[in-house]
């Protein structure tokens, strides 16, 4: 009898049938959930799914209305980087995006620090000014500010006209790193100066460490942003091969190739590729980011 | 509270005064220095120099074969030398020319016929009359009467022609046989009457087209038609004669016949739109999908490379029926290529300029390597040219007198741009009265080119 | 008294020197941006009002005109009321349904309970494509000739429509482009959301509310701030759309530089025009430079409309607090 009562029977609770309904539904809800996502999911993927396919495909297949390819072809990727000036927009908007994303950033930290711990006046009107910089369509300046950069000062066909205002703060940038800045609490910085801290060593030694998520956000931003441009390179770089970019350079590159879709899908690949595969590293900082200026502030 | 010090307030006040003092200077520096500054032809073209010619052909024959004219010239010039830049587009070049500077191209050459009126009347280019003069040769006597049109305007002659292109009628013989037609249609009575007898229906759609008359359809755009008409786009004052000329109208009237006739304007619009790419192996006159059509020399070749599954014919493009007595004539239109007057090296660019378009057997072997029509009426009758017999029409078409081109303007191709988008809305049936549409799409010619004086 | 006034003296100009001090502090750190804003944003402002009264064509200098260049924008520009049309149906439609479609995604995102990082990254990673890249890949996959989306609807018999070269579908297309790239709005959705108090719909349950009920007033007052946020930077964008529509009609009309003329924008029939490539028409391909500074302020002046418009709606914005 002792043996029999030492592991405690489980018996089983009979089931009533609201909560059979209740589990029956909450399945139902997983099943419709669940293939609605999937749907959703073959919407946003099916695109990349077809771009691939027909990167693949020979020059007269991807015309017709095949949806795999018959013939393999890997070489069409081995064909766009031998495209003259291929791997020159590669090092270009790398240039472009790597040395703005770090002048945006040295740039912008101390002017958000600014207008996120400093009081004076004028400091409701300048961050009013930054947002209205944020709204501001690049088109309503491109004039005159092409005009400065060719006429005056001989720098078109080039990218700098692009890189070097990064190095004056990005309006974008600013307001994120600010927001971000604000939710650092004082007492850090109060100790700090009790510390004998000026404002700049404590900028850089207490305040800059605990604001790495919100920098790097920032710098993933302003990394896409320069990455995905076209519209700059169209006005600043077009004149000069050697200066194009990835954006500029695609479609340049549908204008030589009228229809060999498939060698333009294999470098519309090639130029989304290192999108996606940054994003996977850096995943977290990025929803972090979006997230600030969406809900925070 | 400490007290407010009066140094501390203007603090904003005085830095927006310095920022909007410093925007002001700077406005006014940049306008200051907005001109061009002309540099003239004082360089010695026997000097070792290097020049930049930026050209505009990208598919690799196209590439390969400017690369060996230059490398002509430079073997008949050991001292000049050329760096040469493909796949240069207008707004690449465009915006090249007004930059200005060292990098922008010494030669440039262009498709966009249209843009001589542009390049010469804001002085983006060199006129070419000094050196021509100097070097003895005459334009009018060289090159054919078209081509002399489209090269110059308001008596600055800022650009040459550099090959030219022809357009035609491309037919599908097999499918003419068929429909027990013998031989091409030479007015647009008859071209009416064989583009129904081509066309076969099937359902809703068609097993067969006689024609794409359509003005999206490729090269059957408005100029293309009116060509056959002997338009005269502008007045002698420089007013569009859209509205008063009526070979427009009657161009426009046959357009609009032939959708009605061949179906309809949304049954041949979705026709259209299913074809295969203008550049493409599945072109639809290639796949017999479209028995004729309205297109460049440069057809040929492509057509004849998809190797198509019947006899392909070329013929000029039909006359309206009152000038029957000129059928053989057609459009002309071409590639351009000028100096660029911001450049320094203007007598070197000149040397280029002058082989290029002048030098009849360079004229010759870049006509063959590329099937485009040579721009030289020398190089017209050269026995070296080498083509394919059929050929030999867009080289009459070429040296026919009557043929016609569209005239250099202000504004470049914005008018013809403005003529199509009335074309697109009247073929459409979006418009119907037909002499009211004229008169305000000739206002607006003159109002956009009134803006751009 | 002497000394009274000799220490308040001292005080007052040490207090003189500390302000200074801050001041120059504050303008040590705001420099970089000050300097941005007066020569990359006061100065080209006013510039571009300035030429909106001149004749220039990038070559010979440019020449008083003033009121010549706005009545031709106005009254004689084809593509102008065009442009503001589209520019007005692309913010009724577009940003309508990219908010609505990214609520619902962020919605759905939320209630996966398997595989939610995997079907997050999946949703989210259209929007990292490359705006020249994805129109051209949708240009493709939507030609109404070879695309395959086309040639998977005939198969199934749905009517094709021709997407990006049909006036009445572009505008379509160019949203449903949109809408691939939904994974911005997805991710503050789904941030919004997951902020919503449980507290607040356990109550809702009690209290017997329905799951409508419960999305109409638990959900929606919680996230109507997410919101108004996402449908006013849904509209500033949409005054800044030029990338897709550019590349959709150039790819579309296949128009290549071959002879003869050159592409005049918004195809077709003007139906993917916006403003801001007007801008570009007029300036680098017309080289009307006047005209173009004068679309340059009209867009100016709605984008400002909306700024002040959210600026006022965000309320605090966090302006004051400290």
């Amino acid at each position: 009898m002792a043996q029999v009562l030492d592991k405690p029977v489980q018996v089983k609770a009979p089931v009533s049938a609201a909560e059979r309904t209740a589990r029956r539904r909450s399945l139902l809800e997983w099943i419709a959930i669940h293939s609605l996502g999937v749907a959703a999911a073959l919407f946003f993927v099916l695109p990349f799914v077809f771009v691939l396919l027909t990167s693949l495909m020979s020059d007269t297949q991807a015309l017709s209305r095949d949806l795999i390819p018959h013939t393999w072809e890997w070489s069409n990727y081995k064909k766009v980087f031998d495209t003259p000036g291929f791997l020159t927009w590669w090092k270009n908007t790398l240039i472009y995006a790597g040395l703005g994303t770090v002048l945006t950033v040295v740039s912008s930290i101390p002017v958000a620090y600014a207008l996120a711990k400093f009081r004076f006046r004028g400091r409701n009107l300048s961050l009013m000014l930054v947002i209205s910089m944020m709204m501001l369509p690049p088109q309503v300046v491109i004039i005159p500010m092409y005009l400065f950069w060719a006429k005056q000062l001989d720098l078109s066909g080039t990218l700098w006209p692009l890189i070097i205002p990064m190095a004056f703060g990005d309006a974008f940038s600013i307001f994120l790193l600010r927001q971000f800045l604000m939710t650092i609490p004082n007492e850090y910085i109060d100790a700090a100066k009790v510390d004998g801290c000026g404002d700049f060593r404590t900028l850089l030694k207490v305040v800059l460490p605990m604001a790495r998520p919100g920098i790097a956000a920032v710098a993933l931003f302003q990394f896409f942003y320069a990455w995905n441009d076209y519209f700059g390179p169209q006005i600043y770089a077009s004149e000069n091969p050697g200066a194009w970019t990835l954006s500029y350079g695609l479609e340049s590159f549908k204008g030589a190739h009228h229809t060999d879709w498939n060698l333009t899908m294999a470098a519309t690949v090639l130029v989304m590729a290192p999108v996606i595969l940054v994003f996977f590293f850096a995943q977290k900082a990025f929803v972090e980011g979006v997230t600030l200026t969406g809900v925070k502030g | 509270m400490p007290e407010k010090s009066w140094k501390v307030i203007p603090e904003v006040s005085r830095k927006a005064a310095v920022a909007l003092a410093a925007s002001a200077s700077l406005a006014l520096l940049a306008t200051s220095c907005t001109g061009q500054s002309s540099s003239g032809a004082d360089d010695d073209a026997s000097k070792n120099t290097t020049i930049n010619f930026w050209h505009a052909w990208s598919a690799p024959n196209e590439v390969k074969a400017v690369n060996s004219l230059v490398a002509g010239f430079e073997k008949a010039h050991p001292n000049i030398h050329v760096n040469v830049v493909a796949n240069m587009t207008d707004d690449k070049i465009n915006q090249a020319l007004r930059a200005g500077g060292d990098k922008a191209p010494d030669v440039i050459s262009s498709f966009t016929t249209n843009n001589v009126g542009k390049f010469c009347s804001s002085g983006a280019l060199a006129d070419l009359n000094p050196f021509f003069k100097k070097a003895g040769i005459d334009p009018e006597t060289t090159f054919p009467k078209a081509m002399n049109e489209y090269t110059q305007f308001d008596g600055n002659r800022c650009t040459a022609p550099l090959l030219g292109d022809a357009y035609g009628l491309y037919y599908n013989k097999t499918a003419f046989k068929k429909a027990g037609i013998t031989s091409p249609p030479k007015t647009w009575s008859e071209f009416e009457a064989d583009a129904k007898k081509l066309t076969i229906t099937q359902g809703n759609s068609y097993k067969q087209l006689g024609f794409m008359p359509n003005y999206h359809g490729w090269e059957s755009t408005t100029e293309h038609y009116f060509g056959q008409f002997s338009p005269t786009y502008f007045s002698k004052a420089g007013k569009s004669e859209l509205a008063t000329d009526p070979a427009f109208e009657a161009g426009f009237k046959l357009q609009k016949k032939l959708v009605d006739e061949l179906g309809g304007y949304q049954k041949l619009e979705t026709y259209r739109s299913k074809l295969g790419d203008e550049w493409g192996v599945k072109h639809p006159f290639h796949t017999g999908q479209v028995a004729m059509q309205l297109d460049g020399e440069w057809r040929l070749g492509m057509a004849l490379d998809a190797k198509p599954k019947f006899d392909v014919g070329v013929a000029p493009l039909p006359v309206p029926d009152d000038r029957a007595a000129q059928y053989g004539k057609g459009y002309i239109t071409g590639t351009i290529t000028g100096i660029s007057a911001a450049s320094h090296k203007q007598n070197a660019a000149w040397e280029l300029v002058k082989y290029m378009t002048t030098n009849t057997d360079a004229v010759v072997n870049f006509s063959n390597a590329i099937h485009n029509v040579p721009s030289t009426l020398a190089a017209l009758k050269s026995p070296k040219l080498k083509y394919d017999p059929r050929f030999k029409t867009f080289l009459d078409i070429a040296a026919n007198p009557n043929s016609t081109t569209s005239p250099a303007s202000i504004n470049g191709g914005v008018y013809l741009a403005t003529i199509q988008n009335f074309g697109y809305d009247y073929e459409s049936g979006k418009t119907t009265d037909l002499k009211a549409g004229l008169k305000k799409t000739a206002a607006q010619i003159d109002t956009d080119i009134a803006q751009a004086k | 008294m002497a000394t009274i006034t000799l220490a308040s003296k001292r005080r007052r100009s040490g207090l003189a020197a500390k302000q200074r001090k801050q001041a120059l502090r504050t303008a040590a750190f705001m420099s970089p941006w000050l300097i941005g804003f007066a020569v990359f944003f006061a100065y080209p402002l006013i510039s571009t009002v300035y030429f909106s009264f001149m004749h220039y064509d990038g070559f010979k200098p440019p020449t008083w005109s003033g009121t010549k260049n706005w009545t031709y924008v106005f009254e004689h520009y084809p593509f102008f009321w065009p442009a503001l049309r589209n520019t007005l149906w692309l913010v009724l439609v577009m940003v309508t349904l990219r908010v609505l479609f990214g609520l619902g995604i962020g919605l759905l995102i939320t209630k996966i309970k398997t595989g939610t990082g995997v079907f997050r990254t999946l949703f989210y990673l259209p929007y990292l494509a490359p705006p020249v890249a994805a129109t051209m890949a949708f240009a493709f996959l939507l030609n109404p000739g070879t695309g395959p989306v086309n040639s998977i609807l005939e198969k199934v018999g749905i009517p094709a429509p021709g997407w990006f070269n049909d006036p009445a579908w572009s505008k379509p297309a160019l949203t449903l482009l949109a809408l691939w790239g939904i994974g911005d709005l997805m991710v503050i959705f789904m941030a919004a959301l997951l902020d919503v108090p449980k507290e607040q719909y356990e109550a809702a349950e009690l209290d017997g509310a329905s799951a409508w009920q419960r999305f109409r007033y638990v959900t929606l007052p919680n996230i109507s701030p997410i919101i108004m946020f996402a449908v006013v930077t849904g509209v500033i964008q949409t005054m800044q759309y030029y990338t897709q529509p550019l590349i959709a009609g150039k790819v579309a009309s296949g128009v290549i530089q071959g002879a003869g003329t050159q592409f005049e924008p918004g195809y077709p029939e003007k139906s993917t025009l916006t403003l801001p490539q007007l801008v570009y028409n007029l300036g680098f391909q017309r080289f009307d430079y006047g005209s173009a500074c004068v679309v340059a302020l009209v867009l100016f002046a709605l984008s400002m409309v909306f700024t002040a418009f959210l600026m006022r709606r965000r309320g605090g914005l966090n302006l004051a607090g400290d």
